[in-house]
């Protein structure tokens, strides 16, 4: 595809956004380098050569808007490393609105390392389409037993074949793959399969290949990360658990975030014993306290054994492959399987940022404004690299709000306030908004609305299974500050009602919409009392009445 | 002790002659919009009876329970059948999934059942005890209008009692209709299809609402052929024409035999079950017919003409104003005995604006505008607002329409080549928005 820069009228009002304002202020020092047709299709050049040193042919530009004189060339408006699903978000809108656009990823592997991932990211190939297939497949467990209660009857307990399901699972991360392909190709971007690094604010470097571009999209997402301690060779990550060859027969999983929980569903509905390492008192730090509590007890009733406030020393091997995990408190054998799931850090070892200028955080993330432009003007992040909040809805709309800053004329800036998620634990979490934590922390005066019951299909199945649904109301204005609920089809009612939230919709609003009954979800319309009302210390209103009280005036 | 009412902001002059009424309201029918009126009523202060026929899963003119429609045959009970059948299906996703479940699964439709009945029970004792919290007085028996302000109840032993009150409401809900076809009386209504003895291998319905395409997903899900026979070319009339074409290729992917344009002529008992005629000369079998051809409100003996409560010359349905008061000012009515919205839900919000406006000082009219409902057919439809053609019909300026018709993740894990007798699923999710 021939390289062409944007049309010289859109340049002119491009720069002339606020946005792009920056970009003169913050020239960058060495003059414009651009590259002429040979050397983008010559062979690489010797190796590794200091980038800042690199040249091809150079002409150095005035800001002279003399109308003979053309923008500098460049082999791609956008050049995007990393196609997972803030890259190719970003780089599929920025073709439809005109721009030219390549974007590089490393070749497909289910497992993720430095030198292969795939079209699609960590959401399509080892996140959350996978653990969805992996969470719909446990879930037929509990199932079964509830439709006990129904009148179902199984001659024998159904088992479950691990194999069968890892390789529909894989069958269908190919086509999901390839459909991502497809996606970009028909957009006109141009697919370029291999490890980019950038070279210059302007240049990246392909296995070798060199592309210049007015703009860089840095998009690698992040990585499992496992701690370093004695043994920790023989523990899996997250990328290792969905596409394991056997089934875990016993399992330790370390750590109490969404991805501990959500495996740790995943192995107890196939019937794996499932045992789950936390450092802290409960799972899910950060999640509303209740819903922690709530999770805990409902995940302990299917059968999760929890040990909470014990910390990872060391695995050992055992001569029968069976593994020892010893922790602050003790050691427990005869675990088939330890898997890690401490959190994931930035992909941004070895591309060439540190060294361009780019400035990274202490975890490693790209340090972006809220246009998601880096430290480089050329240079822009978005997604779990950026570590803003690692979800594929947000890289989405990243990605979407860079392609129209870019290259629509329009510079957005994506919005991270009141953004859904769900924890696709057994039962599943989903929330809006904030926690009562942080409701009361910001807030101060809040009326909290729960309940807690036992939904209808437990009553016959016998199941302990319950519902929790929790409404944070601001006292004063009466606006709905957070929504959390744990149960099933939770992330389903709650994408619904967190447009409600998102739009800023109050109790009253909410007591005012009918239900559908019977549901769940219509418990989130006919809460009527609050169960507390939080109030912060007494108003000196109130001081001043209880004092003239006292003095019976 | 006089009780003063605003009505439509006026003092009510009657109310400063001290007359004394048994009760400030009596309630006849508890179901989901009297207990709910009869329950916030108590709450705003005031003296409250209420009467319903004693318990039966069957409804009929003398029996019916507490609870009402919703809870003893309608809402709960459905839903508890449809979980039920949704199992089924279920079973081949499990397969997909890596499970190995055997071929012979066995479903016990008695067990469903004699939960279903355990669950119905409770609910009617808890509906009892929220009344009894709530300081309602509760007749067992039949209720009958005999003045503006003067009820008169059948008890079980036929004693009748009157009783006196400020305010009549009347909350009788409504019950299934028998349409005029010869043979009807072999076929069965929603309230024995929730009760059967023994599960039809052969179900034929008849109908194109809710009700006929809720049992249709039911009974084929739990393995019995299924023939739904509907008048007009899809079922769910009054729905989004494209969701009910969804909803009709959603259950003929789960094997449910469709005839639209299609009645009944007669009913015929056979030694192979029921034979049906169709109007286009077709002949169907089944074990159990059901009509589910319409409800209609329940005001036949109450007595409501010899007061002089107007009621719809068609449905029969007791007319009320925004306020749910009838012609009669010391008469109102909510709930599906007025036809409006016949969804519980509705009926609360009716009964709640009720209590407010007769005994909080505050008038409330009950806002039957956007009004969420779903349908519990396999897969389930749920709709808020207008309908494309609605929109059309009412916009003032162009509607933007957006539609998603999309294999759900879940469906999309293939299963092996030739797995067996497994109904092909074409399940698709499909949403729409129509935007004025």
């Amino acid at each position: 595809m021939a390289a062409t820069s944007l049309t010289t009228p859109r340049l002119g009002s491009s720069l002339a956004s606020p946005a792009l304002q920056t970009l003169r202020t913050h020239r960058f020092p060495i003059p414009f380098l651009s590259f002429p047709l040979a050397s983008r299709n010559s062979p690489s050049p010797s190796p590794s050569p200091s980038p800042i040193n690199r040249r091809f042919s150079t002409a150095i530009r005035s800001e002279s808007t003399n109308g003979a004189e053309l923008p500098p060339k460049y082999d791609f408006d956008l050049f995007t490393i990393g196609a997972g699903s803030g890259g190719v978000r970003a780089s599929r809108f920025a073709a439809n609105f005109g721009a030219s656009v390549a974007i590089c990823e490393l070749p497909f592997a289910t497992i993720s390392s430095d030198t292969t991932g795939g079209f699609g990211g960590t959401c399509v190939l080892r996140g959350c389409v996978p653990k969805k297939l992996l969470v719909y497949a446990s879930k037929f467990s509990h199932e079964f037993e509830e439709s006990g209660g129904f009148g179902w009857n199984y001659e024998a307990e159904p088992k479950h074949d691990w194999s069968t399901l890892i390789a529909n699972k894989n069958a269908e991360l190919l086509r999901l793959t390839g459909i991502y392909k497809n996606i970009l190709q028909n957009a006109g971007v141009k697919l370029i399969e291999g490890r980019g690094k950038i070279v210059d604010p302007h240049t990246v470097d392909v296995d070798g290949k060199f592309y210049s571009a007015k703009n860089i999209l840095v998009s690698v997402g992040g990585r499992p990360f496992i701690p370093d301690i004695p043994g920790s060779e023989y523990a899996i990550d997250s990328d290792a658990a969905l596409d394991l060859p056997s089934k875990p027969t016993k399992v330790a999983i370390v750590g109490g975030g969404y991805i501990a929980v959500e495996f740790a569903g995943i192995f107890n509905g196939l019937k794996s014993d499932v045992h789950v390492f936390i450092r802290q008192k409960k799972v899910l730090r950060g999640f509303d306290e209740e819903i922690r509590d709530f999770v805990g007890e409902q995940m302990s009733l299917r059968g999760v054994k929890f040990y909470p406030e014990e910390t990872p020393q060391s695995i050992v091997k055992s001569s029968d492959g069976s593994l020892s995990l010893k922790t602050n408190k003790g050691t427990i054998d005869g675990f088939s399987h330890v898997m890690f799931a401490t959190g994931r850090k930035p992909n941004t070892k070895n591309l060439g940022l540190e060294a361009v200028g780019v400035k990274l955080s202490k975890k490693g993330a790209i340090e972006v404004d809220e246009y998601s432009q880096t430290s480089v003007p050329s240079i822009w992040a978005v997604g779990d690299v950026t570590d803003r909040i690692n979800l594929t809805p947000v890289a989405l709309m990243e990605g979407g709000a860079l392609a129209k800053t870019l290259f629509a004329n329009e510079p957005t800036k994506p919005d991270h306030r009141e953004v859904p998620s769900a924890v696709f634990s057994q039962p599943p979490i989903a929330q809006v908004g904030l926690t009562e934590e942080q409701a009361t922390k910001e807030y101060g005066d809040v009326d909290v609305y729960t309940s807690n019951f036992r939904p209808l299909k437990a009553t016959v199945s016998g199941l302990p299974d319950r519902v929790f649904i929790k409404l944070i109301v601001c006292a004063k204005t009466s606006k709905i500050l957070g929504l959390h609920m744990c149960g099933e089809d939770s992330p389903e009612i709650v994408q619904g009602f967190s447009v409600a939230v998102k739009a800023g919709l109050t109790k009253a609003d909410f007591d005012a919409t009918v239900g559908i009954h019977p549901t769940a979800a219509e418990e989130l319309v006919t809460m009527r009392t609050p169960t507390r009302k939080i109030r912060s210390a007494p108003s000196e209103e109130t001081q001043d009445s209880q004092v003239k009280a006292a003095a019976k005036v | 002790m006089a009780r003063k009412m605003l009505i439509d902001g006026e003092l009510d002059k009657t109310s400063e002659e001290e007359i004394h009424y048994d009760f400030d309201l009596f309630v006849i029918g508890a179901g989901s919009g009297g207990v709910r009126a009869s329950r916030f009523s108590a709450q705003h202060g005031a003296k409250v009876g209420i009467c319903e026929l004693p318990f039966h899963p069957v409804s009929s003119e003398v029996v019916g329970g507490v609870g009402g429609t919703c809870v003893i045959r309608g809402c709960v009970p459905k839903k508890i059948l449809v979980y039920g059948a949704s199992f089924g299906p279920e079973l081949e996703d499990a397969r997909n999934y890596g499970w190995e479940v055997n071929e012979r699964v066995d479903f016990n439709w008695k067990k469903l059942l004699h939960k279903k009945t355990e669950e119905i029970v409770r609910l009617n004792g808890i509906y009892k005890r929220l009344l009894a919290n709530a300081g309602v007085k509760l007749f067992e028996g039949e209720g009958k209008v005999v003045g503006p302000n003067d009820v008169e109840v059948i008890q079980l032993d036929s004693t009748k009692i009157r009783y006196s009150a400020k305010h009549i409401l009347i909350a009788t809900g409504s019950r299934a209709q028998r349409p005029d076809i010869p043979g009807q009386e072999l076929a069965i209504t929603s309230d024995e299809a929730l009760s059967l003895e023994e599960l039809p291998k052969r179900a034929i319905v008849l109908g194109g609402g809710y009700i006929a395409v809720e049992f249709a997903s039911i009974w084929r899900g739990m393995g019995a052929t299924v023939d739904l026979c509907f008048r007009k070319e899809l079922p769910l009339r009054g729905f989004d024409d494209e969701m009910r074409a969804v909803v009709a290729r959603n259950l003929e992917g789960r094997g449910i035999n469709l005839h639209p344009r299609t009645s009944l002529t007669e009913l015929v008992k056979t030694e192979n079950g029921i034979k049906v005629r169709t109007d286009h000369g077709e002949e169907l079998i089944a074990d159990v017919v059901l009509l589910a051809t319409g409800r209609a409100p329940n005001t036949k003996r109450l007595n409501l003409e010899s007061v002089g409560v107007e009621l719809d010359e068609k449905t029969g349905a007791v007319k009320v104003d925004a306020y749910s008061r009838t012609n009669i000012p010391s008469i109102w009515a909510i709930g599906d005995v007025t036809n409006r919205m016949n969804l519980t839900p509705v009926a609360l919000m009716e009964g709640t604006c009720f209590a407010k406006t007769v005994f909080d000082g505050k008038p409330t009219k009950p806002d039957h505008n956007v009004v969420p409902c779903a349908v519990f057919c396999i897969p389930p439809l749920s709709v808020v607002g207008l309908s494309e053609e609605q929109a059309i019909e009412q916009a003032n300026g162009d509607v933007l329409v957006f539609t998603s018709t999309f294999n759900p993740m879940k469906n999309t894990v293939s299963g092996p080549a030739g797995a067996s007798d497994l109904m092909p699923r074409c399940d698709r999710l499909f949403t729409r928005y129509a935007q004025l």
